[in-house]
């Protein structure tokens, strides 16, 4: 025990004198957390987009306006010169509107008319948005002419959203980000400092002190869990004010959680150190596989379902997976242990999984020597 | 005279062309990081970054237990949008069931549904959504009411099989409609979106990668002094060393285009030679980059550290994975100074809209100048520190 904290002792202080390395590991995450949760989002604003207007009557301004009055859309109008598709060619529009002539003149007359939208489905999910929004748009369009009155829905849906009733893309994103960056920092100081002794030999000096290599592992985990946890309260309380979060329920199977998950990622940080006896390929390692799955492979933007099963199994294997179900639940659902209990567990068995590799194959070191 | 002094210039740029050459084959992880991060993560973000909502896992409450009650269920599930996961006997089950996340929705239809129906009465249908995926949340809220609004009118056509309404006013639907014409990707793969946005991050975080571990090796390693003394001056031991660089990161392009061809279908509609030239802008932008951190730093983990800082902020406001037009307004202007932004609306105008330089070339004379001004600055730090 004695030897775990000195050798943890000797780790931090080696961190705190990499001044580079720990700026990097606690800033670095607060501003990677602030970008993920502003700037990725899928909800499109102030989408351009044009509109030719081949009727010119107040029926068709009508229609305009509406589309104007759309948070989504920032509307310019489109002269009779230009062909449509070309609008969208030039990447000047997400969609080009065409009104039909005779639009005001059908309308009166009941009968049927059709506004033509013209969508750039290059992004595939925004041309759902607008596919959604033009029927929405237009049934706003007719509601305010007085056109639906009369008939009324036989059936109306009353559709309520729970959890994130404003439908805050960042309050998504924000706790997933939150998770994404713990997968990435801890193991990244954890690797760095474990293939540093193999790259300047001081491992040698390692092999020849009575120190075993349990106890070796141990005391690094120790200084970098101690690391992980300073992380992890700077992120949480830069997170909670950025997002607007609160806890929804019972705090306690996120704490739990957290211990888990953080012993995870320093474990895996110290399994890339002792598999790479190389500086810069551990971190070329960490950030390709710790980063790229818990940004992929983890539901952090997209649903986990929407994954080819073909590939879908690895997410299994990502403790970000587990991580981010806790904490949009803590944050978000407030679903509480009921719905969370497996996350610890299973968080636990991954660290201990990979705390065990890197003992098998620190071990087998030693005695190389 | 002059002659052979060009000569001998270009002989020596030559040698040391081909010392870099040798250096990077021999060097195993430069070959590998070259060719396998492009590769998976090509695969993995055309495979796993997919934004489409399906298979919803939907709870329902059925108070009414009626024929009706059961269309308005099946109409959910024929949707393909919608799977019925499991009924429930009470809401609050329904909504423990919503709290432990098993459901992404939740319908309860009242009991009272079929009788109101059968008296031409409007009934009011509850969903609740469960919204902490807002996308998700939006786009299943839209599927619902318009799977509703299908039924709904059906039933007020009155079908005499299930109820009979009877109606002042013969249905006068919507008067306009509107009629959506999806361009250019019409099966709205959102690979497609990926893919060409995932070539320019690519060449940018490769190209600064790999340029920063060539140029800060010579640093570390103190053989920098070696070259110096050779009759080389500093900007052709610069050149000869971005060249071989340069070359190795082009064949990305090619790696990435084949990649999204045979294994996704992408097409490239549009001139694939000013798609390569631009890549190799794209590149060049890269490079710049990476030669711009390693004047920053001395060792090869100290480049790789400050790659954290600079390229995450380059993919993500880039417009390269999720649209620009969903970012803060502050920060879209931004998203103008960053050449992946640029080339990612290059290389899908290309590919999908056909479209060539003439209506292109804002975007590319804007790379262009990033790229200059990139390569220039760093290359002149580089030289001042030699």
């Amino acid at each position: 025990m004695r030897r775990i904290i000195a050798q943890a002792r000797k780790e931090l202080t080696q961190v705190f004198r990499d001044r580079l390395t720990l700026a990097l590991a606690l800033l670095l995450p607060l501003v990677l957390l602030a970008l993920l949760g502003k700037a990725i989002s899928l909800s499109v604003t102030n989408i351009p987009v044009v509109v030719q207007d081949l009727d010119r009557t107040p029926s068709s301004r009508r229609y305009i306006e509406t589309l104007q009055a759309s948070l989504t859309f920032r509307v310019a109008p489109l002269p009779l010169s230009t062909q449509p598709p070309e609008a969208l060619e030039r990447n000047e529009a997400y969609v080009a509107i065409v009104i039909p002539p005779q639009f005001e003149r059908s309308l009166q007359r009941d009968r049927e008319t059709e506004v033509q939208w013209l969508v750039d489905a290059t992004d595939a999910n925004t041309a759902n948005i607008m596919r959604a929004t033009s029927v929405a748009l237009t049934q706003d369009f007719l509601t305010r002419m007085n056109l639906m009155a009369g008939v009324q829905p036989a059936i109306r849906a009353e559709i309520r959203f729970w959890y994130n009733p404003g439908r805050e893309s960042e309050k998504h994103i924000g706790t997933g980000a939150f998770a994404v960056m713990l997968a990435l920092f801890p193991p990244l100081l954890a690797a760095l400092a474990t293939s540093r002794e193999d790259e300047q030999k001081t491992i040698l000096q390692v092999y020849v002190s009575s120190i075993s290599a349990q106890e070796y592992l141990l005391g690094k985990a120790l200084a970098f869990m101690c690391v992980a946890i300073a992380e992890w309260v700077l992120l949480l309380a830069s997170a909670i004010p950025l997002f607007g979060l609160r806890f929804a329920g019972t705090p306690a199977p996120l704490f739990l959680s957290t211990m888990a998950y953080l012993f995870c990622s320093v474990s895996f940080g110290l399994l890339v150190g002792t598999l790479i006896r190389n500086q810069a390929a551990a971190i070329q390692a960490t950030q390709t596989v710790a980063f790229l799955l818990s940004f992929l492979l983890s539901g952090f933007i997209f649903p986990i379902a929407n994954i080819p099963t073909s590939v879908r199994w690895i997410s299994h294997l990502v403790p970000a997976r587990y991580y981010i179900e806790v904490t949009r639940d803590a944050f978000l659902r407030g679903g509480g242990w009921a719905a969370v209990w497996h996350v610890p567990v299973m968080l636990a068995l991954l660290g201990s999984l990979f705390f065990l590799i890197a003992w098998l194959r620190m071990r087998r070191m030693q005695m190389d020597v | 005279m002059r002659k052979t002094l060009q000569d001998f210039t270009n002989q020596r740029l030559w040698a040391l062309f081909m010392k870099e050459l040798q250096q990077i084959r021999r060097n195993r992880r430069l070959v590998i990081s070259l060719i396998v991060p492009p590769t998976l993560l090509v695969f993995l973000f055309g495979f796993a970054l997919n934004p489409q909502v399906r298979n919803l896992r939907l709870g329902v409450v059925d108070d009414s237990h009626t024929p009706e009650s059961r269309e308005l269920v099946s109409a959910f599930f024929e949707s393909g949008v919608f799977q019925v996961e499991s009924y429930y006997t009470s809401s609050d089950a329904l909504s423990r069931a919503l709290d432990a996340g098993d459901l992404d929705a939740g319908l309860i239809v009242p009991s009272n549904f079929a009788k109101r129906l059968a008296r031409g009465e409007a009934v009011d249908v509850q969903l609740f959504v469960d919204a902490v995926d807002s996308n998700k949340a939006t786009i299943a809220g839209g599927y619902a009411s318009r799977i509703i609004a299908a039924l709904s009118d059906r039933l007020t056509q009155a079908s005499p099989l299930t109820v009979s309404i009877k109606r002042a006013q013969p249905p006068r639907a919507r008067s306009a409609v509107p009629r959506v014409a999806l361009f250019y990707n019409p099966g709205l793969r959102s690979d497609w979106f990926i893919i060409p946005g995932m070539l320019g991050v690519l060449l940018i975080l490769n190209g600064s990668l790999v340029a920063a571990a060539t140029m800060v090796r010579e640093k570390e390693a103190g053989t920098v002094e070696q070259l110096l003394m050779t009759p080389a001056e500093s900007l052709e031991i610069i050149t000869a060393k971005i060249a071989p660089l340069f070359l190795l990161l082009s064949l990305d392009i090619w790696l990435v285009l084949s990649i999204g061809y045979f294994v996704f279908g992408i097409p490239v509609r549009g001139s694939l030679l000013l798609l390569f030239a631009t890549g190799l802008l794209c590149t060049l932008a890269g490079i710049g980059i990476g030669t711009l951190i390693a004047t920053f730093t001395k060792t090869q983990q100290q480049a790789q550290l400050m790659g954290f800082f600079v390229n995450p902020p380059l993919s993500l406001l880039s417009g390269a994975m999720t649209p620009v037009e969903a970012m803060p307004q502050w920060l879209r202007p931004l998203t103008n100074l960053n050449p992946v932004r640029h080339f990612a609306i290059i290389a899908r105008s290309i590919m999908f809209k056909g479209v060539g330089f003439e209506t292109l070339y804002p975007h590319i004379f804007a790379l262009l100048g990033i790229t200059l001004v990139l390569i220039s600055f760093s290359v002149w730090r580089f030289r001042k520190q030699l």
